[in-house]
């Protein structure tokens, strides 16, 4: 290990893990054409176990990757990754992954403070052209005619509800199936899931 | 063996670097365009054609919504469309602009990426006593990704044969998610903690330097290279900067 990046063995190893299935989660919602992201799932999991920091340094580098083979329409909400790992990180520490109905009621709301970020860039940076499904969603709202921002921002608040919802459901799920052996490392994670 | 991949890793890396800076820098629709073109050919030329195609069936999706959300339903001044109806001038022009930034740094970063070799570029990175934690994150995150792609492709497969549908309406595909995606997070979180035991049996949090066995020659026209690409990026800059 060098000087300058001072992270023990199991970050290394799970944070490559995690980038990895942030990236091919969304390659696996994109064929299967459905109007969420579920690029969060790798960040998610890494808040949970390791704390903010971890899953901040997955979102950082998954965004990045993401950004630079498909567009950099992605670069910017590299701070919804930020948010998402600060909000998931709060849950954690206060039993949010107790219970499915606790998961649920924190999945909506970092589904609502990730959506109203995700509508405010969308709409400021690239207006409402991001690329996926929601754009869809948006151009069907500008059909029926409303403004611009309010189908930015209904398209962006409702698909970000639903696929951050949908990410920490899983994820609570997958924390809950995880043998004891793997959870039994991440004292965080393990206290989250016993509470 | 093509130029892209007997370069240095670093001048394809600065190369690629500076063709999504100056995407980023140039501002007018035929500046984007001409850079688009720039790229395809450099791409050719050095052997990563590749790139090319993948970056177009990459950003042709989102052409279209571009030009759906800003030209066919765009606010402000309406130009004749040459098919009969109207366009929004200005939406049209921005999707214009958009669409080719966006094929530039999508096609310069998988054009990139068809000619990435992990070995050479952290060999390249221990001879510059680079950061080897961060070198091999990088190293270690493409080839997780993959292995995960893989690993994503075959279950799909065998899931598909024990009756998965993964077509059809809105129900049917949501349904087949957790199928898909939960015996992946499941392998992939066994993968990580295996691995995690071997990479701190291997010594990596030995410190101190590193010996690179087997550097890449670093030449001077890869130096050129790089340094014209530097100084793209800050005329480039300069440009905008007065203009």
């Amino acid at each position: 290990m060098n000087h300058y990046l001072r992270i023990s063995p199991r970050l290394f190893a799970l944070v490559p893990a995690a980038v990895a299935i942030n990236l091919v989660m969304g390659a696996i919602v994109k064929e299967l054409s459905l109007p969420v992201y579920l690029d969060t799932v790798g960040t998610v999991l890494v808040a949970v176990l390791v704390g903010f920091g971890g899953g901040a340094l997955v979102g950082t580098i998954s965004q990045l990757l993401i950004g630079l083979l498909t567009g950099y329409q992605s670069l910017p909400f590299v701070v919804i990754q930020w948010l998402l790992a600060l909000l998931v990180a709060a849950a954690t520490r206060r039993g949010g992954f107790a219970s499915v109905w606790r998961t649920v009621a924190w999945g909506v709301a970092c589904g609502l403070c990730c959506g109203a970020a995700s509508a405010v860039i969308a709409y400021l940076l690239f207006r409402g052209a991001t690329g996926g499904g929601v754009v869809w969603v948006t151009a069907a709202l500008r059909v029926v005619g409303l403004p611009l921002p309010v189908a930015v921002a209904i398209g962006s608040g409702t698909t970000d509800v639903l696929d951050k919802g949908i990410v920490i459901v899983a994820v609570g799920t997958l924390l809950r199936a995880l043998p004891r052996r793997i959870l039994g490392r991440f004292p965080l994670a393990a206290r989250a899931a016993a509470q | 063996m093509t130029l892209a991949r007997r370069a240095h890793p670093f001048t394809s890396g600065t190369v690629t670097l500076a063709l999504i800076a100056l995407a980023l820098v140039l501002s007018s629709t035929r500046q984007t365009a001409a850079l688009y073109i720039a790229t395809i050919v450099i791409a050719l030329s050095t052997g990563a054609g590749r790139g090319v195609r993948t970056g177009l069936v990459t950003v042709a999706p989102i052409w279209v919504l571009l030009f759906l959300l800003q030209g066919v339903l765009g606010d402000g001044a309406r130009i004749a469309a040459p098919w009969g109806g109207t366009l929004s001038g200005p939406g049209l022009h921005w999707a214009l602009s958009q669409g080719t930034r966006l094929a530039v740094i999508a096609t310069a970063s998988l054009a990139f990426a068809s000619s990435f070799d992990p070995h050479r570029f952290l060999q390249a990175a221990i001879a510059r006593r680079w950061s080897f934690g961060a070198a091999f994150l990088l190293v270690a995150t493409l080839d997780a990704a993959d292995r995960l792609g893989e690993q994503a492709r075959q279950l799909r497969e065998a899931q598909r044969a024990r009756g998965l549908h993964v077509t059809g309406s809105l129900r049917t595909r949501a349904g087949a998610l957790p199928a898909l995606v939960f015996p992946l997070l499941l392998a992939s979180m066994t993968e990580a903690d295996d691995r995690a035991l071997a990479l701190e049996t291997r010594g990596l949090m030995l410190r101190g330097p590193r010996t690179a066995t087997d550097p890449p020659h670093d030449t001077a026209p890869d130096r050129i290279v790089r340094w014209l690409a530097f100084v793209a990026v800050l005329a480039g800059v300069i440009w905008r900067v007065r203009s």
